[in-house]
């Protein structure tokens, strides 16, 4: 489907829609409560849909995801409070911090190609990301947690707007993260429409049919992981100066990696849409789910095994019959 | 005994057989032939119970077979060698021949029917201890026919017993084929091998592409021009 | 020095006897079926609770309360396999639903343990009171009770796979399971009763470390990352394997808290775990389906 004639279809639409309303979102709504929420299904969409990308697309599935989101948190908090470095340098350099341990983590899964393999590797990997994080008491503070983290500077706009950034006034925050959410679909749409997104559709079908199809699955593989670690590290480094503290926790753990399993997932692992649908809706659910407390992740369990067994491909695949 | 009444079975939504028809009386050796692909292997399989039927009827002796469950069918007194022997690799011989003793009727007799099976394949007995994936393709087809033998079964289904072994080989297994059916096992046999197939069977069919295309005496399948040209290479 | 080390050497022994317990449970499944089950820490994790409500509530012995554990745990495996595995074993996606199914069960039971007994952790009795020495060092009862009642369940149940009708189904369905269907095995019966001796497996090691441990809603998740690493180290499926990499891990481990410090220990393991993976991904015993 040539680019130009996607905008005039019924979904293309429905995409222009969703743009103009995140788009037009705070100038209704300035209530930080409510922002906040969609900064989370915004944080939460473009992890699901880097995740997706591997996971989904690639049929390399992953569950050490939260190790390239911590990766960029921290390094771009440290660099902002011990080198001065502006967030906005960080923003990057945490994608790129993220993408190289993303790489290296992509190392052994090149090889061994067993979902129960990856599943170990990637976990494994994540866990000695979060340990380490939590030893080196004396950078990271551990589990004490990193205060002081510095927010984005404020700054203004060549029109003469004024763009802060604070607990009070979260809408500079939100239009940056859209920002980084509308590139981060962009890019993967195009991505996805390319050869490359061609690689990594066969090598989907390579694992699922545990053979070999001769393309050169290894560059693609490891290209895969780069891509879409260093995404999830831009999102973190974001997170990182939202957010204004970091505990190992709150970033490492594998309560993290399931909360963007069960997005993915629910949403539809594989389709384009899946990942923003199950974002946005799993994080308005959470919020509502506040009022039952200590039920809200058992709900989040229970959703995952009733998504598997009664709707595998996710809501998307309802909303949207054909494939994304 | 056993009864195939037009049977159509697919392979999702892919047909592999039309309106199959077969009959095995008691005592007999039949055989089924056809070349690659024909359908021979799906027909056992169906019959096993490994493959349902869209339609048609599976019976023996009067029991609906094609309504049980697999695992269930080997009570009724079937026992099926299937395609490529499929042997427990990483299991003795001794191992393998046990799990034939599964159900519950053979279980109690076990080490006697075991005993009996190092009688009429005295290369078993000889290497009991040794991993079934190690075997010779012979001794390995051996293995398999003693595995479905030990339940004691009333008829044994086989799947190509003959491939891809040595005509030596080949002559002494079906030797002792026509040996277990004059003591009373009924045989349905599939084989590419028409020759041999035909020369120990009472009566054959000739399947392709899914469909029963001749049936009759072995003597006269052997004698007839279309199964010399197509399966005699004469 | 040395004899600092030989020490921790034994309790190494001692831990590793309870990690190859856990990751037999794991180990078996993987064999059998060919998945990971992720819900594995939360049945060890339900054996504690029910040993917990064993002495607290009917005020049962240990060798009861174990029991009672072992055939909860046995129970609710067999629960769980065919209300949750079942009807997703012959459907494509066969590679990672599981993971992912037994992921959520995980979640679930985490939290409905959390919301239900809350978050203080409880604590159990020992069973053997004191210590004793052997050849110059103190040991406490309960650490030998751990390794004399390990090496009689793995020897029992290694016994019990090797010759009895149960366990010749289960290595046939293992390695062929339309032949062995064949043969009258019934291979869905084989797959619930699997998970519930994994489970059942589970259990035991909880009950028996529950003493030391203590008993909380987050117990399992250890011991489910160790036992990825002893069934990788051991090899996948394999069940001598699993004993092996069990001991391997739990000397490894203690060692690493002696030379270089415990908070270091599971950076160690993992470590070792991914050098593993890199250079002989089938361990030591496992079949080469990676």
């Amino acid at each position: 489907m040539r680019r130009g004639v996607a905008l005039v279809t019924r979904r293309g639409k429905g995409v222009a829609v969703l743009m103009v309303v995140l788009l037009a979102l705070p100038l209704f709504i300035q209530d930080p409560y409510i922002i906040n929420i969609m900064i989370f299904s915004l944080l939460f969409g473009v992890l699901a849909v880097s995740w997706n990308l591997i996971s989904g697309y690639t049929g390399i599935f992953t569950f050490g995801h939260q190790a390239f989101f911590g990766v960029g948190a921290y390094l771009s908090a440290l660099l902002s409070m011990k080198l001065n470095l502006s967030p906005w340098l960080g923003l990057p350099l945490g994608g790129f911090a993220a993408a190289l341990i993303g790489g290296f983590i992509g190392l052994p899964c090149l090889r061994l190609r067993a979902a129960p393999y990856i599943a170990i590797t990637t976990l494994a990997f994540s866990e000695i990301a979060r340990i380490i994080c939590m030893n080196l008491v004396g950078l990271t503070r551990g589990e004490m947690g990193l205060w002081g983290i510095p927010a984005f500077p404020d700054f203004t706009l060549p029109g003469g707007l004024e763009v802060s950034f604070s607990g009070g006034n979260r809408t500079g925050y939100y239009y940056v993260l859209l920002l980084i959410f509308f590139a981060t679909t962009g890019f993967v749409a195009w991505l996805l429409r390319s050869h490359v997104g061609l690689a990594f559709r066969a090598i989907r079908e390579e694992q699922e049919a545990a053979l070999s199809l001769g393309i050169n699955s290894t560059r693609y593989r490891l290209l895969s992981f780069l891509i879409s670690s260093f995404l999830a590290g831009i999102a973190g480094s974001f997170y990182a100066h939202y957010i204004l503290i970091l505990t190992p926790t709150s970033v490492f753990s594998v309560g993290v990696m399931s909360e963007i399993i069960v997005v993915v997932l629910v949403g539809g692992l594989g389709t384009f849409w899946g990942p923003v649908i199950g974002a946005f809706s799993l994080t308005l659910l959470l919020e509502y789910l506040r009022t039952f407390g200590e039920y809200r992740f058992m709900i989040y369990g229970a959703m995952l095994v009733a998504t598997i067994l009664f709707m595998p491909k996710g809501v998307a695949s309802k909303i949207f019959p054909e494939k994304g | 005994m056993l009864e195939i009444s037009n049977i159509d079975v697919f392979y999702g939504d892919a047909q592999a057989l039309w309106n199959i028809s077969l009959r095995v009386a008691r005592g007999e050796i039949v055989s089924l032939l056809g070349g690659n692909g024909a359908g021979k292997s799906t027909t056992l399989r169906t019959i096993s119970g490994i493959l349902k039927p869209r339609r048609g009827e599976v019976s023996l002796s009067g029991v609906r077979l094609d309504r049980i469950p697999p695992h269930q069918i080997i009570s009724h007194g079937l026992a099926h060698v299937p395609e490529g022997r499929r042997l427990f690799p990483n299991m003795t011989v001794m191992e393998n021949l046990l799990a034939g003793t599964y159900l519950l009727s053979a279980w109690k007799g076990r080490m006697a029917a075991v005993e009996e099976m190092g009688k009429i394949f005295p290369v078993l007995k000889e290497r009991r201890n040794q991993l079934a994936g190690t075997l010779s393709g012979g001794e390995q087809q051996m293995c398999a026919i003693a595995r479905a033998l030990v339940s004691r079964p009333r008829i044994l289904l086989l799947d190509e017993p003959s491939l891809g072994l040595a005509p030596v080989i080949v002559e002494r297994i079906f030797e002792v084929i026509q040996k277990i059916n004059r003591e009373g096992v009924t045989v349905l046999l599939v084989e590419q091998n028409a020759h041999i197939a035909l020369q120990i069977a009472h009566r054959g069919y000739v399947i392709e592409t899914g469909r029963v295309v001749l049936e009759g005496a072995a003597d006269s399948l052997l004698d007839s021009k279309y199964v010399k040209q197509a399966y005699l290479g004469l | 020095m040395f004899k600092i080390l030989l020490e921790q050497i034994l309790n190494g022994l001692v831990l590793g006897s309870m990690y190859a317990l856990v990751a037999s449970g794991l180990t078996l499944i993987w064999g059998t079926m060919k998945m990971l089950n992720f819900a594995h820490g939360e049945l060890y994790m339900v054996g504690g609770y029910i040993l917990y409500f064993a002495f607290t509530l009917l005020g049962v012995s240990p060798f009861w309360g174990i029991l009672l554990a072992i055939g909860i745990a046995f129970a609710v495996g067999l629960f769980l396999e065919r209300l949750l595995l079942h009807p997703l074993m012959d459907k494509p996606g066969w590679d990672v639903s599981p993971l992912v199914v037994t992921l959520g069960v995980s979640i679930f039971l985490q939290n409905f343990a959390l919301k239900a007994w809350g978050e203080r952790f409880k604590s159990v009795p020992y069973f053997i009171e004191g210590t004793m020495e052997l050849a110059g060092f103190r040991i406490a009862y309960q650490r030998i009770l751990i390794l004399v009642v390990t090496a009689t369940v793995m020897v029992a149940f290694w016994m019990f796979v090797k010759r009895s009708r149960f366990g010749v189904a289960l290595r046939a369905t293992a390695q062929d399971r339309e032949a062995a269907t064949l043969l009258g095995i019934n291979a869905h019966r084989i797959y619930m009763y699997t998970f519930g001796i994994s489970s059942a497996l589970a259990a035991l090691a909880a009950t028996m470390l529950a003493p030391i441990f203590l008993i909380n809603p987050w117990m399992g998740i250890s011991p489910l990352l160790k036992a990825f690493i002893v069934v990788v180290l051991g090899g996948l499926g394999s069940f001598g394997g699993a004993i092996l990499g069990g001991f391997l891990l739990g000397t490894l481990e203690s060692l690493s808290v002696v030379l270089l410090s415990s908070e270091w220990k599971d950076v160690v393991s993992f470590a070792v775990l991914i050098l593993v993976l890199f250079f002989r991904p089938s361990g030591f015993f496992g079949t080469r389906e990676w």
